[in-house]
């Protein structure tokens, strides 16, 4: 056996003799994958928004001659948020203190000029500073997009009331003013009686006018859709059995084994007072940082593999479609075992710097949350944490762990992140083996 | 130096760490089959000079040259051994890494010699004393032409250190050279031929030990 060998079976005793150790090391990341899993579900529970009544909303509002129920209209279209009635100083002052994310305010005649239905009435919304106030838009948006199709109908309905008007005649009121209308069926009957050519195309105008507004319906409720949404019957897996919950997972476990496994390591070698002993002709000290980088990249192979063969047992179990839980595990393999050893180099590395066991696994476990959740940061939202997270080797596991996993034709995006980790791990890795000089001193 | 050839020379050899000087050009040769003690107080940089002669550290200045071919053994002050590893697995491991031609039976003949439990017990559970046997008899593996030890007796009782000089003796009568640092002066007299005094990181006395025996009293 060589040398790196000898030391990686070494390393292997140790760690098997550490189960407490070892114990944290598995459940500690799984532990944070759970937390992350739960804050993003957190992410998708209703916002608390604020709704300010200016206006004395009556409990029934009837427009264009449909009666609304408004607690239980608002109850329908608020399925996204979680609308509370608050004063108007109250909504304010839990604005300021994020207790709620928007305040949504129906101002003084709001409902008369709804009733009017000649202009819009508006809504007034604030929204809080920050991160979410972009979602707390949106789902606002859709509040009122729910609004706006409840009211259509009945808008449409008056719309169509007053075409009828037009078409056949009748009784009609606007404005509260009521009128007479002759309609086109009584103008062609007063000009049954009339003759000559003006006549005869006052009747072609009718019947052509008739023709048109008989399609006024469907044009108008066209309007007012032009698209429309037909939900189908959710197919695929849930969120939880996801593409990237497990790319992530995986990432995040062996982020955090790697990375405190091999600073710790290679730190203990010193506080063994055995780094000397290495150094003198024994080992050397590229030897010890590939030793650890090693370690780290066999260690996240074994966790890696336990993780995703549980995953996949689950998928079978559960007959989960999508994704290729046991034809690709050779790609996920290799994956792993090029994630561990980058990842094992930026521990090597913070062990080296750290030069303490216990310094460098808590330098690990302040340095590992930073880089995963600069790696969880869209791109398009903070570039500057996707220029960084590039730099970084967790990301590119997670991308090739992704297209390893569930990509149709990963080849080039498994290439591409093969050679960032390459890249990454080599440049960590000299710049480990400079810093090992550390452990001497 | 009696004409022998130097198994280890230190030639104008310095370490600083960070800004403090812990040694300062210093030469010192070591030949075959001799012994020297070497003596200083606290800080004097006598284990900064036997880590350099060991190649556990390495010069900021000058340079450490060693005889090719030369097997150095070393026993730093406090041991240097894996504590999760039995005596035997550390002890295998070294000897491994020291390219033993039968690891297994310099292991068992150390384990016996330095009377050490093989099995059952970890390194970083055995008591002081067993502790420092430990990281003698790794010191021994490989078969060294010199020896390199930093107060090997400094945990040993009376009785462990009469048998560790026994050991000792036995090595130097087949040839082995020895350099050692000690504070106990009748180890001096028994076992060193030379004496290199250290103070404030350069020496202040080499020759004899009869001589610094003449100085030692008044200094």
């Amino acid at each position: 056996m060589n040398r790196i060998g000898l030391l990686l079976r070494k390393d292997g005793l140790i760690l098997r003799r550490s189960p407490l150790l070892l114990g944290l090391l598995l459940a500690y990341p799984l532990l944070i994958a759970l937390l992350v899993g739960l804050v993003a579900g957190y992410a998708n529970a209703k916002p608390r928004v604020a709704l300010v009544d200016e206006d004395g909303l009556p409990r029934f509002v009837t427009v264009g001659g449909h009666r609304f129920d408004v607690d239980k209209t608002i109850k329908r279209v608020s399925k996204d948020v979680k609308l509370v009635r608050l004063g108007r100083d109250e909504a304010q002052r839990e604005l300021r203190s994020g207790k709620v994310v928007a305040v949504l305010t129906v101002p003084p005649g709001f409902i008369a000029t709804l009733k009017g239905m000649v202009t819009s009435p508006k809504l007034e919304v604030q929204t809080a500073r920050g991160i979410i106030s972009s979602r707390v838009d949106e789902q606002v948006q859709a509040l009122v997009y729910g609004l706006n199709r409840q009211l259509q109908t009945a808008y449409i309905a008056t719309d169509l009331g007053y075409v009828r008007l037009i078409l056949h005649g009748g009784q009609g009121s606007f404005l509260g003013r009521e009128f007479t209308v002759l309609g086109l069926d009584g103008a062609e009957i007063l000009l049954r009686r009339a003759s000559g050519s003006q006549a005869r195309q006052l009747r072609d105008f009718i019947r052509d006018a008739r023709l048109a507004l008989s399609q006024t319906g469907t044009a108008l409720r066209a309007t007012a859709r032009p698209i429309e949404i037909q939900r189908a019957k959710s197919r695929g897996r849930t969120w939880a059995l996801s593409a990237d919950v497990q790319a992530y997972a995986l990432g995040l476990t062996i982020s955090f084994l790697a990375l405190v496994l091999a600073a710790g390591s290679l730190a203990a070698e010193r506080d063994e007072n055995v780094a000397g002993r290495l150094a003198r002709g024994l080992v050397s000290l590229g030897e010890l940082v590939w030793a650890k980088v090693l370690l780290a990249a066999l260690v996240a192979l074994a966790l890696g593999l336990g993780v995703s063969l549980v995953f996949g047992a689950i998928i079978q179990i559960g007959n989960v479609t999508g994704g290729e839980p046991w034809g690709r595990v050779p790609l996920l393999a290799l994956g792993l075992l090029l994630a561990g050893a980058a990842l094992g180099a930026v521990g090597a590395l913070l062990g080296a710097i750290a030069r303490e066991a216990r310094t460098a696994s808590l330098v690990a476990l302040l340095v590992v949350l930073p880089i995963i959740f600069l790696g969880l940061v869209p791109q398009e939202i903070v570039p500057a944490a996707g220029w960084i997270s590039d730099g970084l080797p967790f990301i590119h596991a997670v991308r090739f762990f992704s297209a390893a996993l569930y990509d149709a034709s990963p080849w080039g995006r498994l290439l591409r992140e093969a050679l960032w980790l390459c890249g990454l791990g080599t440049v960590f890795g000299l710049l480990a083996r400079i810093g090992t000089r550390r452990l001497l001193a | 130096m009696n004409g022998r050839p130097p198994l280890l020379a230190a030639r104008a050899a310095a370490r600083r760490f960070g800004s403090r000087l812990a040694l300062g050009p210093t030469d010192f040769e070591l030949v075959e089959g001799e012994s020297v003690a070497l003596v200083g107080p606290n800080g004097a940089g006598k284990s900064t000079l036997l880590a350099l002669l060991a190649g556990a550290l390495e010069p900021s200045a000058g340079s450490v040259e060693r005889r090719p071919g030369a097997r150095i053994g070393w026993a730093p002050q406090r041991p240097a051994q894996y504590g999760r590893l039995s005596p035997r697995e550390n002890l295998e491991l070294f000897a491994r890494l020291e390219a033993e031609e039968q690891p297994e039976r310099s292991v068992q003949r150390l384990l016996e010699e330095f009377e050490l439990p093989s099995d059952g017990v970890l390194a970083g559970e055995l008591s002081v004393g067993n502790r420092q046997r430990l990281n003698l008899a790794i010191a021994l593996l490989g078969d060294p032409d010199a020896l390199l030890l930093d107060e090997p007796t400094a945990a040993l009782d009376p009785e462990q250190r009469q048998r560790l000089w026994e050991r000792l003796d036995t090595q130097r009568e087949a040839g082995v050279a020895l350099l050692f640092v000690t504070q106990h002066a009748d180890e001096i007299e028994r076992h060193a031929e030379r004496v290199v005094a250290l103070r404030d990181g350069a020496v202040a006395f080499a020759g004899p030990v009869a001589e610094y025996g003449e100085l030692a009293p008044a200094g």
